[in-house]
């Protein structure tokens, strides 16, 4: 029995640890699954409902409607409160309402539907982030379940997720900084799943009728703004690199685009490490005095513009200023 | 004794804990070296540029108090035992200090924290409507857009500062 003692303890302390392990790796499995579903059902669910967009000590109210049809799906989501906006997306496209003017804001890559979850972007979330369920709460009178993402490194927020047990929709989303407060979140106040919905602004006819004039609708090309469909995004090695972006961020793509507003197309490479994304944009400086160097924000958005040999380079991230500082100051022109 | 003393600069006694530490430090000597020592790191700490304390007259008058030794050291092995246990009194004041100074940290309430990180965090600004381009086209690639769906490009239209 003495014999035997200490090969048992080391037995019994490593099926300790396989166990543990395997919860840990369970928990971790059963809340990308979770995501998964979040992913589907935001696609395949028709919907309507208000939420409230809260950042940097300011709250935004909107409605948000979803309808997913035998071709495609549409989606509209316009300001309730401020001036008015509207956004529709439609078959991969995107198409903002401002100013009575309907402006095409995508890169023309023309994707067939909106993005999902890929297999190696859920992976890539797992490395990054510590997966772990929180119980259940209510929101917008649905019963949800809570998951938390939380960063293995500060260069990341963390993120944390309602979902409607039931359909799987994304009921609450909240944005959180090293010091657990909230950086912005989204949150349904209303929600109606399935059920009769409008769909008069699905096509064009809707626009002829004077109410709703200022409605946006989907229509064909010949409402784009010339100007921003002039050029299609198309795969490019532009030869320029950053070599300060964190570990675990992965390049997803690197296009020349067009962008509206700009006159030269614009290089756009995209960094994601699962849950958030970052852009490096690199265009020929405009010599535009108003492309103020330095760093704003918005929410959970940080911007940064610097002008360096001749060119403007802009960074966009979900992540804390300094990842997009750290990332900016080390973007450099690699040649081809 | 310390940990209380600390605590009461720091307001985080109750009235009746207060008085009687109070009472205490009037009373003792060791409290009120404590309370004086603990005010002059706590100003050193705040406001460095604003200590004057000229210590060098007392070390003079100290040293003058102080008996000459005109005896040869007996022993050079005693001479290193009393090096290491001053070495190691000097450490565990130093370890002193800096689990106070630590502890001082520590006990900021989260309001306290937060207008210091606020202070130290690189200027931000909101992020001009010109630059919404920039938003709606990293939108177009982010996970969060698979997360969140359509809700997160309300971020993109936010009308922001000069909408108000």
């Amino acid at each position: 029995m003495r014999l035997l003692a200490p090969p048992c303890g080391k037995l019994l302390g490593g099926l300790l640890l396989a166990v543990a392990a395997n919860a840990y790796a369970g928990e971790s499995q059963a809340c990308l699954d979770w995501l998964k579903t979040v992913a589907f059902a935001g696609h395949q669910t028709d919907y309507t409902g208000v939420f409230v967009y809260q950042y940097d000590n300011r709250v935004e109210t909107s409605r948000i409607t979803h309808l997913a049809e035998a071709d495609s799906e549409y989606e509209k989501i316009e300001s309730l409160d401020g001036p008015k906006r509207e956004i529709v997306r439609h078959h991969g496209h995107v198409w903002s309402y401002n100013n009575h003017k309907m402006i095409q804001m995508d890169s023309h890559q023309g994707r067939g539907r909106f993005p999902s979850l890929l297999p190696d972007q859920l992976s890539r979330l797992g490395s990054n982030y510590q997966a772990r369920r929180e119980g259940m709460e209510r929101v917008a009178g649905y019963d949800a379940q809570v998951i938390s993402f939380q960063p293995r490194d500060s260069l990341r927020y963390t993120h944390k997720i309602w979902v409607h047990t039931d359909s799987g929709l994304l009921l609450k989303a909240a944005v959180l900084s090293d010091k657990n407060q909230a950086v912005e979140q989204y949150a349904f106040t209303q929600l109606q799943i399935g059920g009769k919905i409008d769909r008069s602004w699905l096509n064009g006819t809707a626009s002829s009728s004077s109410e709703h004039n200022s409605s946006a609708t989907v229509h064909g090309p010949d409402l784009l703004d010339p100007e921003s469909a002039k050029y299609v995004a198309s795969p490019t090695n532009s030869g320029w690199v950053a070599d300060a972006i964190p570990a675990g961020f992965k390049k997803t793509m690197e296009i020349l685009r067009p962008m509206h507003g700009r006159h030269a197309p614009v290089t756009q490479i995209v960094f994601s490490d699962g849950l958030s994304a970052i852009s490096i944009f690199i265009e020929p400086d405009d010599g535009d005095e108003d492309d103020v160097d330095g760093l704003s924000s918005r929410g959970a958005v940080n911007l940064y513009h610097k002008i360096s040999n001749n060119h403007l380079i802009t960074v966009v991230g979900e992540v804390p200023p300094r990842t997009v500082m750290q990332v900016i100051d080390s973007v450099r022109f690699n040649g081809r | 004794m310390k940990q209380e003393i600390s605590a009461l600069m720091d307001g985080e006694l109750f009235e009746d804990e207060a008085d009687k530490l109070l009472n205490r430090i009037g009373r003792g000597t060791v409290a009120h070296k404590d309370w004086e020592i603990y005010h002059l790191i706590g100003d050193v700490l705040r406001q460095p540029e604003h200590i004057h304390c000229d210590l060098s007259a007392r070390v003079r008058d100290r040293m003058r108090d102080e008996p000459t030794v005109l005896a040869p050291r007996s022993h050079a092995v005693k001479q290193k035992i009393r090096t290491v246990a001053l070495s190691a009194a000097a450490s565990l004041a130093a370890v002193g200090v800096v689990a106070w100074m630590s502890q001082q940290i520590g006990t900021e309430s989260p309001s306290q924290m937060a207008m210091q990180n606020n202070a130290m965090r690189p200027v931000s600004i909101q992020i001009q409507p010109k630059s919404n381009d920039y938003l709606m086209a990293h939108q177009e690639f982010s996970p969060s857009t698979d997360m969140n769906g359509g809700a997160s490009y309300i971020r993109m239209v936010s009308y922001g500062p000069e909408g108000k």
